[in-house]
């Protein structure tokens, strides 16, 4: 289970870390390696991200396997971020300028991306719930031979596909969440294959008017880079951090679809490109950004890779179910690529079936870890602040 | 089922085919030791067989035109439902079976001609087609038939019918802790949920009589394939239902920010209606969920669990959420018994969880549950800790007016008088917490008599908040300049809350030594106090030589004066005092009253021949009843009262 391989290897980095901390002893030059050390192993692992080959489809970016070494990484940064800031230096820092207020607003941005992981957690129901339609199209067109039915079955399953993906995150999100009906009104239908319409659940909504690209750009307030002398000490992790926290929870936001995202392509990071770690952040979120403008404007469940692949091949096969019902017959050689079309179908099903869930948990992982973080540093701040002003 | 469908033989090979499978299934039939099942599959088997044969040897190996005739006839059936607005299944039951012999009749034919297929006749590729273009208009109205079903005979359950939200026999606080200076605390009542409904309570989420049609559908649905599209139409609706009654029970989503935001008296609602929408949704709803699943597709491997989850989880994280949220909040001690409560909730429906959601599949949200628990269970601790800790941090600038019960003290022993309520929750969570070294005092060191309940983890926080209580008060005492005011504080104070421990289930975790020592302790102060006050006023009356007969009149005069003035000094001071428990109150009077009054009888009786004259200004009468006036909490004058 990949989970477990996660683990492991999250785990090995963890005690590796430990052990630097306790050789560390408090030594200042040491110290400042440690910091080194952990802005190189940020960007190393967005570095490796970036570079992820777009021709190897597993790998792709924003695919669900790329997104679940997103969340790795993001995880075993968390980690090293918790070590340098609160293991390896004295606790009464994280009270003291400019830490006093960093760390606040750094629980704060922690918080929003609780959120946020609570809107993309639900927007995966909405991509299992595009999987479970795929894989109808795809049992249908694998029958053979293939016939008006199957290809009315097809285009059914597709037409619900389709409009369930291209639901709009504004028109879903709140208004027509609550009045639903399920009335066909079964006179005077015309289609023989009546599709449902596809409605947004309300358990599929983080809160009333909440807004996903709100909530990150709300997560940038105060975020600039520590400067001057700032720029050697605890700020500067702190800052990273919070950019990989922005940036990881922007990237879901823009693969998942989620409650509420326009306005998401115009968040800028404060990252200055000369920071060595901040290079291959800043590139993702180039070409990410890129791909969301050019498909903000269709309107999108989502830039994840399967989906965008689901919704590539759902077009072209929708386009041989209609002229598969308009000439009653095809041609051999259009049969075959349907065929092929669909397999590749099945293929993108089948590893949404395999990563999703893993996915799902991932995600509530990060949740947890957030969770767990910040009442640790909430935590270190009574701790600091009682032994500062003892109790009478 | 689909081994049994009649396949349609159009030419010669197949027909010997047909003939030698006839053959083999009549032998079959012969044998003895068969099972039911087994016997049953090959008498349809066997009839199956005969038809064919018997239309070959009519018609001759006119085979497709019977074919053609019959599905003719099906699709007749089938298509005569498109045009007609009625709801197949609301038009009767004769006419659904009817549909649903036309559905299996196409599906046989369909798979017949799908078999034979292969030989690339012409004729019978179109019929194939046509039949399966027909198959695929039933399936797709008994989906929407299914939908229709399950929205038209869906139920709505009230939850107060469901369950009684019985009220829970004690007083609930819901202020917030900072309040405490500032006003006296209001004993509200509020209705809670208590935890003694265990039976569970399943209703029929979709009517009874409807199941065998839902059923009915599903089992065509499955066999011809369609079985995604059966469990996408039922997930839809059953979910769309659930959240519809989870916004019927006020429950609304929020997020984790607006929570941490909440003022505390919404959150308090808030998390009262979690704990008790939890419990019906888990114990009610998702139960009778679980059955209908069952119901309607057992028998189909895990498709059953799989909708149940599918139709349960987006809800079923929404209350999680809030659960986390609330745990993740600031430990506020006002939220201890909240947050108990919610934890009780979740523990108690751990069982019921591990049940609805044994599959693998399900065991992200059983462990969602344990991890809620777990967190749940951690901020309740904290939240005990920044209980202990305002109480020891509570602090005062002024004298509390008149002595009288703290309302610091109210809010404390009204609050702890609940954890009895939840004895059991709080020994385990506090188990392996202490109380701390500050607080070796409260180490029951009662003799042999300690209970089991007296040394139970809750009981040791008990006397350990009570001993900070009592701190604490001590110090709010030093406040009083007046020495017999800080006696009379501390008695009233103390006096509380030895009441409040007798007067509740908290008797069994301080156990009766514990009364005893704080009794002994207010006493004390009564007894301290009436020194303090008494004891130089009633020296004005002592005979400092008691071997003589009398005094002289002048120090007579001078000791009467010297008593009126202490005594008139005292009424008018102590009279704001206040002791609100009239039983001390009386009791304080009455000692008081042996103390002075007869003093003051014995010294006017040891000088009889001076008592007439004018330097007497109170009777014993006027003292005995100007005592009646002490401690009334409004001050009075002697001087101005009436009996004067």
């Amino acid at each position: 289970m990949p989970a477990t391989d996660y683990q492991a290897s999250f785990l090995g980095r963890i005690s590796i870390r430990r052990n630097q901390v306790i050789a560390m002893d408090g030594n200042h030059e040491q110290e400042l390696q440690d910091l080194e050390l952990f802005s190189k192993h940020v960007s190393e692992r967005f570095a490796e991200l970036l570079s992820s080959p777009d021709d190897i489809p597993f790998h792709a970016l924003l695919s669900i396997s790329w997104l679940r070494k997103l969340l790795d990484f993001f995880l075993c940064c968390e980690a090293e971020f918790k070590g340098v800031l609160m293991m390896g230096n004295d606790p009464s820092q994280i009270s003291k300028p400019p830490l006093d207020r960093l760390i606040p607003e750094f629980l704060d941005r922690s918080v929003k991306a609780l959120d946020v992981c609570n809107a993309v957690t639900n927007g995966l129901e909405s991509v299992r719930h595009y999987q479970k339609l795929a894989e109808i199209v795809v049992s249908a067109l694998e029958q053979k031979p293939i016939g008006d039915g199957q290809s009315r079955r097809a285009k059914k399953a597709l037409t619900s596909l389709m409009s369930a993906m291209n639901v709009d995150d504004k028109e879903c999100s709140a208004a027509k969440a609550t009045e639903r009906s399920w009335s066909f009104s079964r006179r005077g239908v015309s289609s023989k294959d009546r599709v449902p319409e596809h409605f947004r659940s309300v358990s599929n909504q983080v809160a009333k008017n909440w807004s996903a690209a709100k909530q990150i750009q709300a997560m940038t307030n105060n975020l600039v880079p520590p400067r001057g002398a700032e720029g050697s000490g605890l700020a500067s992790p702190v800052y990273t951090m919070s950019v990989i926290m922005v940036f990881v929870m922007w990237a879901l936001v823009a693969a998942i679809p989620c409650q509420e995202r326009n306005g998401l392509s115009a968040i800028h990071f404060p990252a200055p490109k000369q920071l060595n770690w901040a290079q291959s952040i800043i590139g993702l979120h180039e070409k990410i950004g890129e791909e969301w403008k050019k498909k903000e404007k269709k309107g999108t469940a989502g830039l994840l890779d399967e989906m965008q692949k689901m919704e590539k091949l759902g077009n072209i096969l929708m386009d041989f179910t209609d002229s598969f019902q308009f000439h009653g017959d095809i041609t051999d050689q259009k049969a075959e690529e349907a065929a092929a079309r669909s397999a590749e179908l099945a293929e993108t099903c089948r590893r949404m079936e395999e990563g999703l869930l893993p996915l799902q948990i991932q995600i509530r992982e990060v949740f947890h870890r957030i969770v767990k973080t910040r009442t640790e540093l909430l935590n270190a701040l009574d701790q600091v602040g009682k032994s500062s002003s003892p109790l009478l | 089922m689909d081994g049994c469908r009649s396949g349609v033989p159009t030419y010669e090979g197949d027909l010997h085919v047909v003939a030698a499978a006839h053959h083999i299934v009549k032998a079959l039939g012969a044998t003895k030791n068969l099972s039911d099942d087994l016997r049953k599959i090959l008498i349809d088997l066997d009839s199956h067989l005969s038809m064919i044969t018997s239309n070959i040897d009519s018609k001759g190996g006119r085979g497709l035109v019977d074919v053609e005739e019959r599905l003719d006839q099906a699709e007749r059936k089938i298509m005569r439902w498109e045009t007609d607005p009625m709801m197949i299944w609301d038009s009767g039951p004769k006419e659904a079976s009817d549909y649903l012999l036309a559905v299996d009749e196409t599906g046989k034919l369909v798979d017949g001609l799908r078999g034979l297929s292969v030989h690339e006749n012409r004729k019978q590729k179109e019929i194939l087609h046509r039949a399966m273009n027909i198959f695929q208009t039933a399936m797709s109205r008994l989906e929407e038939e299914l939908i229709h079903i399950l929205v038209r005979h869906g139920q709505q359950f009230e939850p107060k019918n469901m369950y009684s939200r019985s009220i829970r026999k004690d007083i609930v606080y819901d202020e917030s802790f900072v309040s405490v200076e500032d006003e006296p605390t209001k004993e509200t009542s509020s209705q809670n949920c208590s935890n003694d409904e265990s039976g569970e309570c399943i209703v029929d989420l979709v009517h009874a009589d409807v199941i065998p049609d839902i059923k009915s559908i599903a089992k065509v649905m499955f066999t011809s394939n369609y079985g995604p599209e059966f469990c996408e139409a039922f997930i839809s609706v059953q979910k769309e239902a659930l959240e519809q009654y989870f916004s019927f029970l006020g429950t609304e989503n929020l997020s984790i920010e607006d929570v941490l935001k909440m003022e505390w008296t919404c959150l308090s609602s808030k998390m009262n209606k979690w704990t008790w929408s939890m419990k019906i949704i888990v114990r009610v709803y998702l139960a009778s969920e679980k059955q209908l699943c069952d119901q309607v597709l057992g028998g189909l491997g895990s498709v059953s669990s799989y909708c149940f989850l599918e139709i349960s989880k987006a809800t079923i994280l929404c209350l999680l959420n809030f659960g986390e949220a609330v745990a993740m909040g600031p430990h506020r001690p006002e939220k201890l018994l909240r947050l108990l409560d919610m934890y009780e909730t979740l523990a108690d429906l751990l069982r019921d969880i591990d049940t609805l959601f044994s599959e693998e599949a399900g065991s992200f949200i059983q462990l969602q549950f344990h991890e809620l628990l777990e967190r749940l269970g951690e901020s309740a601790i904290a939240a005990f800790k920044a209980f202990r800790v305002a109480i020891s941090s509570n602090g005062s600038l002024y004298p509390f007016a008149g002595g009288g019960v703290h309302p610091l003290n109210k809010y404390v022993m009204n609050y702890i008088r609940m954890f009895p309520e939840y004895w059991n929750t709080l020994n385990l969570l506090l188990k392996n917490q202490h109380p701390g070294v500050a607080d070796q005092v409260t180490k029951p060191d009662y003799g042999p008599d300690t209970s089991l309940l007296t040394s139970c983890p809750m009981a040791y926080h008990l006397r350990s908040i009570t001993s900070c209580l009592e701190s604490n008060l001590h110090k709010k005492s030093q406040l009083y300049k007046d020495e017999a005011l800080q006696h009379i504080f501390l008695m009233n104070n103390i006096h509380y809350l030895v009441q409040k421990v007798k007067g509740s289930e908290l008797r069994l975790f301080f156990g009766d030594e514990w009364i005893r020592k704080h009794n002994a302790m207010f006493q004390q102060h009564a007894m301290n106090y009436e020194r303090a006050t008494w004891s130089s006023v009633v020296s004005f009356l002592k005979d400092n030589n008691p071997g003589s007969s009398s005094m002289s009149k002048s120090t007579f005069k001078e000791r009467c004066k010297g008593f009126s003035i202490a005594f008139e000094e005292v009424y008018k001071t102590q009279t704001s005092w206040s002791i609100p428990d009239p039983q001390l109150r009386e009791d304080l009077r009455i000692s008081t009253s042996l103390k002075v009054v007869l003093a003051y009888r014995t010294f006017l009786g040891r000088n009889l021949a001076y008592t007439d004259d004018k330097c007497v200004k109170h009777t014993v009468e006027h003292v005995e009843n100007s005592l009646l006036d002490l401690f009334g909490g409004s001050s009075r004058s002697l001087r101005n009262s009436r009996r004067w």
